[in-house]
């Protein structure tokens, strides 16, 4: 594993800064918007079927008045070892060589092995046929397929956008610079809690930034390795061995 | 010995009744025609299966365009007759001067008609129906301007993305690799389109020649060291 990593140009990852983050959702909008994501009526939450490829989370802390919120961003992990991938009796999802788990949408027959193998519930599945208002005929996104019904989708990390930036890089001949590719949500996070970037490049944002005393990622007693790193909230009121979440 | 086969002969022909005796020749070409019949849908299914149908029955895989678009004349570098039978020479145009965006984006694009109208404001007479349409919906003549609804030959199913500009930087970079040879110009980007759109500068009516289907693109992908990985296509 750890040979096959090295041989790597890319390992696509990001950082979530949990203290920087302020709960707005501008993340899930932004990502409801690029990646073709059917919209959230009532009659899905009302059936639990809600599709949101990165979702915020919302825990209380405490007693009101002295009651604290807390947001955590959950998207797909794109774990190294992912409960998800072997699952899969046609080979539907898969790791690729730059650290990114791919569902290919036209492979998959829609078993839903792999949501049920996902300890982070972020892995959504068609139910229905998408359908959008009349008025959001065009505001599709044209780089994205549109999932019809019946199969698994996900977190891609946004894999149109980083296509894109590679294809520059290689057409100008040189290699990806830190910054330049963003996910829709790192895009639009108003406060950066977000960062996406390239593990491999020590000089990288996320690469020093995962080397902080804060970096834990999410139910590390499964060893699933995610690509997904966050950064525990900085509690000022408490010590900082207690501030986890 | 053939006594006995001429006696046994003779017997069944004594014994067999009549509507049996027209029975049996009449079933017997009768299957022959359900085989032929069966055989040529075969035939279909299989040949469609793996590259393209045989051009019948409207699989013939080229649409017919609002207006009639002629390839030849502008893309060419032959003699061609043009549609009030004048002789005219092909102007050998590269590709991307109407397809503008193939180097440089995902689409080749399609130019809006004021594009057709910079020249044939001037450009060709009067009396030719298909510049009639061109310069109707360019507002030249008459005033109600309006975009020509071309009808796409090449599409790719909606769940691959198929980028034009880093195949045409690959084939302008290694011509050796670029296959039908094309009797239009050989030079830059447009000399590597006939590679998987065929030699359209001799097409009167663009058809989608190669198969264009994933066992294609694989292929050409493992020849060049292209990345095979699903995710390069599939997203």
């Amino acid at each position: 594993m750890t040979l096959q990593r090295e041989k790597r140009k890319y390992s696509w990852g990001m950082v979530v800064d949990v203290d920087k983050c302020t709960g707005c959702q501008a993340c899930v909008l932004a990502c409801q918007a690029e990646n073709n994501v059917p919209l959230n009526l009532q009659d899905r939450f009302e059936r639990a079927r809600v599709m949101s490829w990165i979702r915020v989370e919302r825990y209380w802390e405490g007693e009101f008045p002295d009651i604290k919120a807390r947001f955590i961003p959950i998207m797909c992990q794109h774990c190294e070892n992912a409960p998800c991938e072997p699952v899969c009796p046609v080979f539907a999802t898969y790791h690729n060589n730059e650290g990114l788990n791919v569902q290919v949408y036209n492979r998959c027959v829609g078993t839903r092995y792999c949501a049920n193998g996902c300890p982070y519930i972020v892995r959504f599945f068609n139910y229905w046929e998408p359908v959008w208002p009349e008025a959001f005929r065009n505001h599709l996104n044209p780089d994205v397929t549109v999932r019809s019904r019946g199969i698994m989708e996900k977190c891609s990390f946004c894999i149109q956008r980083i296509r894109r930036g590679v294809r520059n890089a290689e057409r100008e001949n040189r290699d990806v610079v830190d910054g330049e590719i963003q996910t829709a949500c790192t895009q639009a996070c108003p406060t950066d809690a977000l960062v996406f970037g390239n593990f491999m490049d020590e000089d990288s944002k996320v690469s020093k930034m995962k080397k902080d005393d804060r970096h834990y990622t999410l139910l590390p007693h499964l060893e699933t390795d995610p690509n997904v790193v966050y950064l525990a909230k900085i509690d000022t009121d408490k010590s900082a061995g207690e501030s986890h979440g | 010995m053939l006594a006995t086969l001429l006696e046994f002969l003779r017997e069944k022909h004594r014994t067999t009744p009549m509507w049996l005796k027209v029975l049996i020749p009449v079933l017997g070409v009768g299957s022959l025609g359900v085989v032929a019949v069966m055989g040529a849908f075969l035939a279909f299914v299989v040949t469609a299966w793996l590259g393209q149908p045989i051009p019948v029955l409207g699989f013939d895989q080229s649409v017919e365009q609002p207006i009639a678009f002629p390839h030849t004349i502008h893309a060419g570098m032959g003699v061609y007759t043009n549609s009030t039978g004048d002789q005219i020479q092909g102007l050998g145009m590269d590709c991307t001067f109407c397809h503008r965006t193939v180097t440089s984006q995902a689409n080749a694009g399609v130019p809006p008609v004021q594009f057709c109208a910079y020249c044939h404001q001037v450009i060709g007479g009067e009396e030719s129906e298909p510049l009639t349409q061109v310069r109707t919906a360019a507002g030249i003549i008459g005033d109600s301007p309006h975009p020509i609804d071309w009808k796409r030959v090449h599409r790719m199913p909606d769940h691959v993305r198929f980028v034009h500009e880093p195949h045409i930087r690959y084939l302008t970079q290694n011509p050796d690799k670029v296959t039908n040879s094309t009797s239009g110009e050989t030079i830059g980007a447009a000399g590597v389109c006939s590679t998987c759109h065929g030699d359209v500068a001799s097409m009167e009516e663009v058809a989608q020649v190669e198969p264009l289907k994933m066992g294609q693109c694989v292929n050409c992908h493992r020849e060049n060291e292209a990345p095979t990985d699903c995710a390069s296509c599939h997203h």
